[in-house]
Formats: structure tokens, C-alpha cells, sequence
């Protein structure tokens, strides 16, 4: 969700094979540079792998670019990568958050073979994302600050995974 | 296949016999059949898409003072939850409680059905009726529907003149006499706890710790199951209930948070 040069990444913290529970502490979402976090939801094996990867081609342009890479191209890469495995796909839906030039922050995510989706204020991804789509658009407002958004993003996780069983245990939150 | 449709006679068969204006009131009662000759191949791609899968966890067991019964409150359809608060504890009459796991519909109503037929039973024979009778009425019934897609999982406890009683009887026409059942898609949770704990000579208050903290354990690991574990006892005087805790706070109140480290803070980032 996007706030006043800043934004949050939000997830839940379950992990489970259908119907059993096997851990509630899972990281979901990983950082790839200080301004940049990606989530991945869906199957785990593949959001691992997929993360390994991205954090690959992060360092190898880190090394020949000599800088951080943008969001709006990692965002393009994550797209590319998943659409080279379009006949038997990555089973993850990214989100993307990263604060690009001059402090703007930039929200996207993908469907499991690399649509791009943009989003001005908030972009959800799981198998509660229905339900997260109605608990943000009543909960969001535009240029909210820091504590704010927290709020926010905390109240529209927990109220929408509290409706599915496949998700819950707590939530972590990043602000940027 | 003679259905047993005895469940649906009204308890005044005779009323307004010869009344031409309102013909449907004096005709037997039934449900319509569909037009079909092959009722397991019915319809059944929409049956598996209604999902009935018995997402829930139920439990019960006799013990020295009589027979604990614990369940869950959660409604599942698929992945939604639809509801957090269903009563999955059936008072069929004052002695006698029934479990629902399955198909709530069919649950509820056959249930209901069933305290209906102990109660004219009563009325006819001047006794209660035995938990072995009346969960034999009820596994006869579900027998008849068997192939036609009712979902039942359910556990008949009572308390009658032999003492304790508890049945298991299903919608495939299964009955079972037995000591301790879990039904559910929770169960196999809840019976590593209630095995493990089970003593036959427990005070009421440790049965019911025991069946709170299987229903517990159970909704911690069954995404299915959740919401409130509620524990009733069934005793020589009919049945009780003895609590309803919310499984969230259970989750705390049997491993509380220690304050720890903590695992991330605010950061300043040095600008792009």
C-alpha cells in the first residue's frame, strides 16, 4: 500500500499444505535492496527459488551498473522471468514495493506467468486476496504517513485473513 | 429402494381427511425424487463443487462421571470462512446431545428429526429412550439416503438407564459403539491428545481441560477448524454446558508471549 513518500508490505505468517499447519512464522516477504522488498505468495518451493534467482541477477547488475536497481526494472525483470517459464510456471503471486527517484514509491504485482499490475494505491496477492481487496479499498486513503499506513495495512491484513483458512497467524509489516 | 420417509409423517395424519380444497394437506408427505435411474452418478460434479468436505473437528468420550462432548465453531466453505459461531453441539433433548460435522443442513435437520421420534417414543412407551436406540433410528434412517449425498458425521452421547452411551454414525450408514471418537477434518489432531491423556477415572474438570485442549490442538494445526471450543457433560441429570473459550485466546492462555528480543527495528537508509 502506497503512503506519503513511503509505503508498507504486509503478510501473513502461515505455512501449510492444504489443510495442515506447518508453521506460523514463515517469511514471505524478502528484501532485495534497502528500497526495494518483494512478497511472494503461493507455493513455497517456487517462491524460494524465484527469490534465490532475483537476488542473482540483483547482484550481477548491482556489479556492472554500479548502483541499486530501480523498482520499475525490477519489476520488468520479475515479469520476464516468470513469462520464460510461461508452459510450466512459477506457482507464486509476486507483489513489489519499492520507493524509485525522489522518494515515490511504486507498488505492483503479478499474476503467476508475469502481468504486470500498477496500482496507484495498494496491490494484493494470496488466497485471501478478494476479501484484502474489499478490506483496502474501504480502509485506504490517499498521502497517508508512516504510523498511519501501518494501521491501515495491520487492520485490512488481519480482518481479511481472519475470513480465510488458508491464512492468519499474525501478519508481518514493512514501512519504507 | 424403499426410502424410510417414517421422518416425515406429521404427528396428525387424519387431519382434514376428504377436504378436496386443500388436497396436499392429507396426501403422505415426501421429498421429490429426481428423475434419474442412477442416483451415485446424480449430479456429481455439482455435489463436488459444493465442497462438503467435514472441515471441522468434534470429539466426545465416556469417562467415570459420564460423557464429555467437545466441538469447534467453525464454517468453512472451501477457503472462505463463513462463519465463526456455529453451534456444533446439537441438544436433541435434556439427556441426550448430538455432534455436527458435515453437511450443517443435513445435520440440523436430522437431529431435530431424531428428537422428534425419541420424543413420540417417550410418549408412546412411557420411558426415555435408550442412546442405542435412539442412534440405531438414526443410522436407519442415513442408511436409506446412503448414495444420495447426504453428509453426516456424527456422534450420538447421552445419558440413559444403563448408564453412559455414544455412538458414532455416519452418512455412509456406519454405527459404532465406542469410548472415544473424533470426528472431523481436525480429528487426527485431536486424537494425539486425547489418547495420550485419556484416564478413565478423571474428575469433570480434568475431562473437560482434556476435550478443551484437544479442540485446541486441533484448531491450531486443521485450517478448517477454529473460532470457540465449546465443552459440554453429560451426566446422570442430562447435560451441561461447561465453557466456550475463544481458540485465539486459549493459544495464549496455554503458552503465553514471554517478551523477547526484538527481531527488527527502524533503520535509517541512506538516500538513492
Amino acid at each position: 500500500m502506497v503512503g506519503k513518500n513511503c509505503f508498507a508490505i504486509a503478510s501473513d505468517r502461515r505455512l501449510g499444505v492444504q489443510l495442515q499447519t506447518i508453521a506460523t512464522d514463515f517469511q514471505r516477504i524478502s528484501k532485495i535492496h534497502d528500497r526495494l522488498f518483494i512478497g511472494l505468495s503461493g507455493l513455497a518451493t517456487d517462491s524460494q527459488t524465484l527469490y534465490q534467482r532475483l537476488v542473482f541477477r540483483h547482484k550481477l547488475y548491482q556489479l556492472r551498473e554500479e548502483r541499486d536497481m530501480k523498482p520499475e526494472t525490477f519489476a520488468s525483470l520479475v515479469s520476464a522471468l516468470l513469462y520464460e517459464k510461461r508452459f510450466g510456471p512459477y506457482f507464486c503471486q509476486p507483489v513489489i514495493a519499492g520507493l524509485s527517484d525522489e522518494d515515490k514509491p511504486f507498488i505492483c504485482t503479478m499474476d503467476s506467468i508475469g502481468a504486470k499490475e500498477l496500482a496507484k494505491d495498494f496491490v494484493v496477492a494470496g488466497t485471501a486476496g478478494e476479501s484484502l481487496y474489499g478490506a483496502c479499498e474501504a480502509m485506504f486513503k490517499p498521502d497517508m504517513e508512516p504510523d498511519e499506513l501501518f494501521e491501515t495495512v495491520s487492520q485490512a491484513l488481519l480482518s481479511s485473513v481472519d475470513r480465510d483458512c488458508l491464512s492468519g497467524w499474525g501478519g508481518h509489516v514493512y514501512i519504507v | 429402494m424403499k426410502l424410510d420417509t417414517s421422518g416425515l409423517e406429521s404427528t396428525s395424519p387424519f387431519f382434514g381427511s376428504g377436504d378436496e380444497l386443500c388436497p396436499e394437506l392429507s396426501a403422505a408427505p415426501s421429498f421429490s425424487l429426481p428423475l434419474s435411474t442412477d442416483f451415485d452418478e446424480f449430479q456429481k460434479d455439482t455435489k463436488a463443487t459444493l465442497k462438503h468436505a467435514k472441515g471441522t473437528t468434534t470429539l466426545a468420550f465416556i469417562f467415570k462421571e459420564g460423557v464429555m462432548v467437545a466441538a469447534d465453531s467453525r464454517a468453512s466453505m472451501g477457503g472462505y470462512i463463513s462463519s465463526q459461531s456455529v453451534k456444533k453441539i446439537i441438544e436433541i433433548n435434556p439427556y441426550m446431545l448430538g455432534t455436527m460435522a458435515g453437511g450443517a443442513a443435513d445435520c440440523q435437520f436430522w437431529h431435530r428429526n431424531l428428537g422428534i421420534k425419541c420424543r413420540l417414543h417417550e410418549l408412546a412407551n412411557k420411558r426415555r429412550i435408550s442412546v442405542t436406540g435412539a442412534s440405531k433410528l438414526l443410522a436407519n434412517i442415513l442408511y436409506s439416503y446412503r448414495g444420495m449425498g447426504l453428509s453426516v458425521g456424527t456422534m450420538i452421547a447421552g445419558w440413559d438407564e444403563t448408564g453412559p452411551g455414544l455412538y458414532y454414525v455416519d452418512s455412509e450408514g456406519g454405527r459404532l459403539k465406542g469410548t472415544r471418537f473424533s470426528v472431523g477434518s481436525g480429528s487426527p489432531y485431536a486424537y494425539g491428545v486425547l489418547d495420550s491423556g485419556y484416564k478413565f477415572d478423571m474428575s469433570i474438570e480434568e475431562a473437560a481441560e482434556l476435550a478443551r485442549r484437544a479442540i485446541y490442538h486441533a484448531t491450531f494445526r486443521d485450517a478448517a477448524s477454529g473460532g470457540v471450543a465449546s465443552v459440554y457433560y453429560v451426566g446422570p441429570n442430562g447435560w451441561k454446558k461447561l465453557s466456550g473459550d475463544d481458540v485465539g485466546e486459549l493459544h495464549y492462555h496455554y503458552y503465553p508471549v514471554t517478551p523477547s528480543t526484538v527481531e527488527q527495528e527502524m533503520a535509517e537508509v541512506a538516500g538513492a
